[in-house]
């Protein structure tokens, strides 16, 4: 398998002959072994569903963060390298505060996002004065979740800094399967406690372990309220649903 | 000087410029456009002010590069305090009034001092006939001191212009610095438009 990558998948900054960055791929690869999580977008707002791995039972599961605020309207799954996450959500929430600080107004969720994946290709040796913060590209994917003038969005950011706007999509491990079950199950007249229930259903059948409310995460971020994790009984209610 | 009304908004300025006794510049436009919403006037040190417009016009085209989108009236205004704020310790010359439309449709004014402190307001008058130009405004938008508490006022824009004309040509009479020219902004929720009348050009 690596015959052909032998030298090219060395050097963050090095293209292959064929045109590619190894280093910026394997990343990608690295998602793919986190633990799951999703997003939907409903013209109501946005949730935001993520699996925790219990990997011990003197674990304690509330120390395991995977769905963080970056600022009041506006919310982040992750998947992958958490410890990633940290310097790019650190990194938008000072962005966010900025904006705030400076407009007087919400940052926009394209605006946060844009400026998360600013974040993704410095890494290298960091050129025309610009600091490099990170010797190999972040191996943690994203999803950003926020309201603003546009209405509710979803935003999947990558380690090569791509970003898209999506209505459902799913990282992780479980991402494959999850995302053919949000194609077939997502429509855009869907209520935000169908999405609550589906985002579980969706984490349910590719969870190993059986879903309850201390091994999910949830939050939502909605117009009114804007940022909001569930607490395990709100959890446990929609479980109770499924 | 800068007023606001219900739906619209009015930000106007003369356009001499004087050096003490001597006037350097017949035409020198104090008041510019910045968007279709908003509209700043200057006053104190000219040339400071220009620089001042071309920087907050900067500003505006990067962050509609960055987030797609024009900056609404008290984002500027947020802005302005804080670039003004930014030179503290050695200021912008200038004293401005900015006035336009807010995300409600409402017309509103902020007026700032030269370091950057910045109130809401919904008249303000600005620069060297500010003394005269203020009470002016007092009485006739505030009703303030009026002897029937009750009064209301529900400006028009043709009441608005006609007092802002009033407004200069009064001043005019008695501020040296004041005069030949003067460009009345209306911002309106469809659009700028900007009229100007000549002063007493002695």
């Amino acid at each position: 398998m690596f015959l052909t990558r032998s030298e090219y998948d060395r050097g963050v900054n090095t293209f292959s002959p064929e045109g590619r960055l190894f280093q910026v791929e394997y990343a990608i690869e690295a998602i793919k072994m986190g633990s799951t999580a999703i997003g939907i977008q409903t013209s109501e707002g946005v949730i935001l569903a993520v699996e925790k791995r219990i990997t011990s039972t003197l674990l304690e599961p509330s120390s395991i963060e995977k769905i963080l605020e970056i600022d009041s309207h506006v919310g982040c799954a992750m998947s992958g390298l958490n410890a990633d996450a940290r310097t790019m959500i650190d990194h938008a929430r000072v962005q966010a505060q900025n904006h705030t600080f400076v407009y007087d107004e919400p940052i926009k969720i394209e605006s946060i996002t844009q400026a998360i994946c600013d974040l993704a290709l410095r890494f290298g040796e960091g050129a025309q004065g610009e600091e490099s913060i990170m010797s190999r590209p972040f191996g943690v994917a994203l999803l950003i979740a926020g309201c603003d003038e546009n209405g509710p969005q979803l935003f999947h950011a990558d380690p090569s800094g791509t970003f898209t706007k999506y209505q459902a999509k799913a990282i992780g491990s479980g991402s494959e399967g999850a995302q053919t079950e949000l194609q077939e199950n997502y429509h855009k007249s869907l209520t935000l406690k169908e999405a609550e229930t589906l985002s579980l259903k969706v984490l349910k059948q590719v969870m190993e372990e059986k879903v309850n409310s201390v091994n999910v995460q949830l939050c939502s971020v909605t117009p009114n309220e804007g940022f909001h994790i569930y607490s395990e009984e709100e959890v446990n209610e929609i479980i109770n649903t499924l | 000087m800068a007023l606001a009304g219900e739906d619209f908004c009015i930000v106007a300025a003369d356009t001499r410029q004087s050096d003490g006794y001597h006037i350097n510049c017949r035409y020198a436009p104090k008041a510019h456009q910045l968007s279709d919403k908003t509209v700043i006037g200057t006053s104190g040190f000219y040339a400071d002010g220009l620089n001042f417009v071309k920087k907050i016009k900067q500003r505006m085209e990067w962050y509609f590069h960055q987030h797609d989108k024009t900056m609404s009236t008290t984002a500027i205004a947020q802005l302005i305090s804080i670039m003004l704020y930014q030179k503290r310790f050695f200021p912008y010359y200038v004293f401005c009034v900015i006035g336009g439309i807010d995300e409600n449709g409402k017309g509103c004014v902020y007026s700032y001092d030269s370091v950057g402190n910045a109130e809401r307001v919904q008249y303000q008058a600005a620069g060297s006939g500010n003394e005269l130009l203020q009470p002016f405004l007092d009485s006739q938008i505030g009703l303030k001191n009026r002897s029937n508490e009750n009064e209301t006022l529900n400006l028009t824009e043709e009441m608005a212009i006609k007092i802002v004309k009033d407004a200069f040509s009064s001043v005019t009479e008695r501020d040296i610095h004041t005069g030949d020219c003067v460009e009345i902004y209306i911002i309106r929720k469809d659009g700028v438009e900007c009229q100007k009348y000549p002063l007493k050009r002695d």
